[in-house]
């Protein structure tokens, strides 16, 4: 049912733009003058520009200030091809596009590779990007040249009446396309790598979310679509020029647009167009142009600090009244007589809607859900442990790290059998969550090999390591904090070896999330469960890419007895389920407990290998580890 | 010839882009935010020269007697706001590129969209140089390099020399051990942001001295202001003058040898490879991770 409710307003929208050129033919200019169609176009083109920047931006969190170049590109496409080499208008906007998503899969390739990218560098590299084409555009005769451009009126089809109408309908239907993309992607995998992206990209990574290739993906989208929508728009100015083109105009409108709106549901950026668009129509009205960035720039600063989840996130929370309020208060308005104009009732019901939207509602009150019993207790065991057989899962040969001086892992050559669980321990600092980390993949060994089922994973990305059967969790969980707990398993489902729609991984996910015993908590962010529920949580994502190997870094820190027992039995069971487990503990009482070999650590070398009792009465590891550290022996 | 003047032209001009990096460098690198509103100030800073200097009598550089403290004020209560609510250094980049957006308009309305500039009566230096041999400089960019200088030497004896320099260090380096050792960041903090709008302020007055401003000048200097803080290594005051100097180098010798338009080109080529090998900054040494 709900899933059908996006498609029947992007289809409704569709409609709307296929009809309206001709139903205001048909009511004649009195009583619908050519400017709504103006202003009804820029709505639509904000949108399209702000849906296409949400996709990389909102989605993938990957902050963009370089929307303007894409959005340029598309403008001198449309330019420079009819204006200088009479292409038809269609055939520009399809090239103008195609270039602004070569511009982005060029921009992507450059800085998605840099392996010090962080979002704030993302987001100054991208704002140095118009300027460059600034700069191009100036210099090469061949696109302006420093004159500006002028777009000529092409040639307006037949079946419509005017040129307003035609521009309307085209910009219509590169907005519907937006809408569409951004739709389909929120209910797709290609939607779900992006929002686990912008929560933890090293996660993504970890539970087998290619993460360059999404963030390709989504960059190209990106560039294609604001190139489209920029075309369009070309034909709608008349007149282009470099620093009216390639300035910071576009990037901050959709900034504050999608900001507004809500940057994680599809349609909150076309919510921020309306009211953006809105807002300025009527400040241009009441000649307060020059407050309009006044009061953009305030509202961004505002809704960061205060709300900055935007209104779509209020919306869906109450979707009927407000969508009644805002149709409601309008209707009116005018018929009632008093508010005459339409644009001013629109915009008011608009207001009104928001007030609504901030209001408090019932739902934050409380959470019921939430009780002091311990829910996450698991049941008795069921069946038998797994004898630990011949077959190796997995084998690092003389595997070293170092970090400039400083040798964490220093020549490390360890197995792991089908079957067993491996206790690793050692002093701190001796090189054991870095070892996870060679073994996940999450940055390559110095030297040395690892091998995974018999395969090579040195140089693989940490998702395809993920896909040959190797799962972690983190020491401190690192839950998608914007997901629910379901949906932090349901999208380790969605990457895992065999690809699985959303509704199928969310089905599967009750599954894994019973296995730790966290199946009433499957509804709750992550930031409303205690540091036990992450730890399970933690272990159902890792379970939900049926690894071969989990590695558990110290997942077992910070609980209290009770809890230590309950997550020890969720351990074993996942040992039952045929898992080989890596265990990486300080609580020697659990390392005993569970483990069927141990293998101790000091200084990043192997110092101790072998059965618990005989590992912790060898000399050697009674000196190097508990001589130092006793108290932690739990 | 041409090139060396070209290049030690260029080399000045950029100690002034230096001098505006400077403070975005120093909140960036020990408070963890990305101001964007510094370059709003840097132009309030500009205009309020242009305001004061004539009908005062004080002339661009008494002025500063004005523009540095109600700069220092301005910058340190954007601080506040930043600290008040713990932002993220992306939302503070968000923020305070909001925040922009409003004192370029503000700037736009109160002194309108068109050029300003110092009455030549008022800024006897535009038409002044310095000869150094067979070289010549304006006096207005000869002037900004002094200045750099000062207050880049000053700000790194602060901050090695003094306790509450390397308090900020330390902070920098991590917040919570700092804390922990008693270190009052939220005032340390405040200073810091005041010290960089007060650099703002200076930044803003030399910017005058060489020209005429304009309310979107603030957005022509972030590309060239961003790409010195990355090369320069975010927090690194030297090694910030360092890359102005160099980036104003590089620009001077491309804008002969090929022509201007060409040098936005040249010089985020740079940066981007920077980022690709040197990601700590052109001039530190690589540190371990």
């Amino acid at each position: 049912m709900r899933r059908d409710r996006g498609w029947i307003l992007i289809l409704s929208l569709l409609v709307v733009v296929l009809v309206l050129p001709f139903l205001r033919d048909a009511i004649g200019s009195q009583a619908f003058p050519g400017f709504y169609m103006v202003l009804a176009f820029q709505v639509l083109f904000w949108a399209s520009q702000a849906t296409s920047w949400n996709l990389l931006s909102g989605f993938g969190g990957y902050f963009s200030f370089g929307q303007g170049a894409f959005y340029g590109v598309g403008v001198y496409a449309m330019a420079v091809l009819t204006g200088r080499q009479d292409m038809t208008w269609w055939m520009a906007t399809i090239i103008g596009g195609l270039l602004a998503m070569v511009l982005a899969l060029i921009v992507g390739m450059v800085a998605f590779r840099l392996r010090s990218l962080r979002g704030e560098i993302f987001a100054l590299l991208t704002l140095a990007l118009p300027f460059i084409l600034l700069a191009v555009a100036r210099l090469s005769d061949a696109i302006d040249g420093g004159q500006g451009v002028i777009v000529p009126v092409p040639p307006v089809p037949s079946f419509l009446p005017t040129f307003q109408d035609f521009v309307f309908m085209a910009g219509g239907l590169i907005a519907v396309l937006a809408l569409a993309v951004s739709y389909w992607m929120s209910r797709t995998r290609y939607g779900w790598a992006l929002f686990a992206i912008h929560d933890d990209e090293d996660v993504a990574e970890a539970i087998g979310v290619p993460t360059f290739s999404h963030k390709m993906y989504a960059i190209a989208l990106t560039g294609l679509l604001a190139g489209l929508s920029g075309a369009i728009s070309a034909m709608q100015v008349g007149f282009v020029t470099p620093e009216g083109t390639f300035n910071l105009r576009v990037p901050v409108m959709v900034i504050v647009i999608s900001v507004l709106g809500g940057r994680r549901h599809w349609a909150g950026p076309m919510v921020g167009a309306l009211y953006v668009t809105l807002l300025q129509n009527r400040l241009q009205a009441g000649n307060l142009e020059g407050w309009s960035l006044i009061i953009l720039g305030l509202v961004l600063a505002a809704l960061v600090l205060l709300a900055p989840d935007g209104l779509m996130a209020r919306f869906t929370r109450r979707p009927w009244t407000i969508a009644l309020v805002s149709v409601l208060t309008p209707v009116l308005l005018v018929t009632t007589g008093l508010v005459p104009d339409l644009i001013w009732a629109i915009a008011i019901g608009l207001a009104v809607a928001a007030v609504i939207a901030f209001l408090p509602s019932r739902k934050e009150a409380g959470d019921p859900a939430r009780s002091a019993k311990h829910h996450a207790a698991v049941d008795e065991l069921d069946g038998e442990p797994v004898p630990v057989g011949d077959g190796v899962v997995m084998e690092t040969v003389d595997v070293r790290k170092h970090f400039g001086g400083l040798k964490a892992v220093d020549g490390v050559s360890i197995q792991v059998k089908e079957g067993e669980i491996l206790g690793l321990v050692g002093p701190n600092g001796s090189g054991k969550t870095t070892l996870v980390n060679l073994i996940s993949g999450f940055f390559p060994p110095t030297s040395g090999t690892i091998e995974v089922g018999g395969v090579g994973t040195v140089g693989l990305s940490p998702h395809k390591i993920a896909h040959l059967g190797v799962a972690r969790t983190y020491q401190i969980p690192r839950p998608f904090a914007s997901l629910t707990v379901r949906d932090n398993v349901a999208v380790a489902i969605m990457f895992g070896r065999e690809p699985k729609s959303l509704a199928a991984a969310r089905e599967e996910a009750e599954q894994h999330l019973g296995f730790v015993g966290l199946s009433d908590r499957a509804d709750a962010l992550p930031g409303g469960v205690n540091l036990h529920e992450r730890q399970l949580l933690e272990m159902a994502r890792a379970m939900a890419t049926k690894p071969k190997l989990l590695l558990l870094d110290e997942a077992l820190a910070g609980l209290n007895p009770v809890e230590i027992d309950n997550a020890v039995q969720v351990v074993r069971r996942i040992h039952r389920s045929g898992v080989s487990i890596v265990l990486v503990e300080h609580l020697l009482r659990v390392v005993n407990q569970l483990a069927t070999r141990i293998v101790v650590l000091d200084q990043g070398r192997v110092l101790a290998s072998g059965p618990p009792a005989q590992v912790m009465t060898d000399p050697a590891v009674v000196n190097a580890y508990l001589g130092r550290s006793a108290d932690a022996a739990g | 010839m041409e090139q060396i003047q070209a290049a030690v032209s260029g080399a000045l001009q950029g100690s002034l882009f230096a001098l505006m990096a400077l403070g975005l460098s120093l909140t960036w690198g020990f408070l963890r935010v990305i101001n964007l509103a510094h370059f709003g100030i840097i132009l309030l800073g500009a205009y309020l020269t242009i305001e004061l200097a004539g009908p005062t009598g004080l002339g661009p550089l008494g002025s500063l007697l004005v523009t540095v403290p109600v700069l220092f004020v301005a910058g340190a209560v954007v601080h506040l706001v930043f600290d008040r609510f713990e932002v993220s250094e992306l939302n503070s980049l968000l923020i305070s590129y909001g925040l922009l957006i409003v004192i370029i308009q503000v700037v736009q309305n109160v002194w309108s969209a068109d050029f300003q500039r110092l009455p030549g009566d008022i800024n006897p230096y535009a038409t002044q140089s310095v000869r150094i041999g067979d070289l010549i400089f304006p006096l207005p960019t000869v002037m900004a390099a002094l200045f750099a200088l000062v207050l880049v030497v000053a700000m790194k004896y602060f901050l090695d020399k003094t306790y509450a320099g390397r308090a900020l260090q330390a902070f920098g380096q991590d917040r919570e051990i700092a804390s922990a050792f008693g270190i009052d960041h939220r005032m340390l903090g405040l200073l810091l942001a005041g010290a960089s709008g007060a650099t703002a302020a200076i930044a803003g007055m030399l910017f005058t001295l060489r020209g005429t401003v304009t309310p979107d000048s603030a957005l022509e200097w972030v590309g060239l202001v961003f790409a010195i803080v990355i090369l320069g290594g975010i927090g690194n005051v030297a090694g910030t003058l360092w890359a102005g100097l160099l980036v104003g180098a590089v620009s001077g010798l491309v804008a002969i040898v090929w022509t201007p338009a060409t040098s936005p080109l040249v010089v985020f080529t740079l940066v981007v490879l920077a980022l690709i090998f040197r990601p700590q900054g052109l001039f530190r040494r690589k540190a371990a991770h």
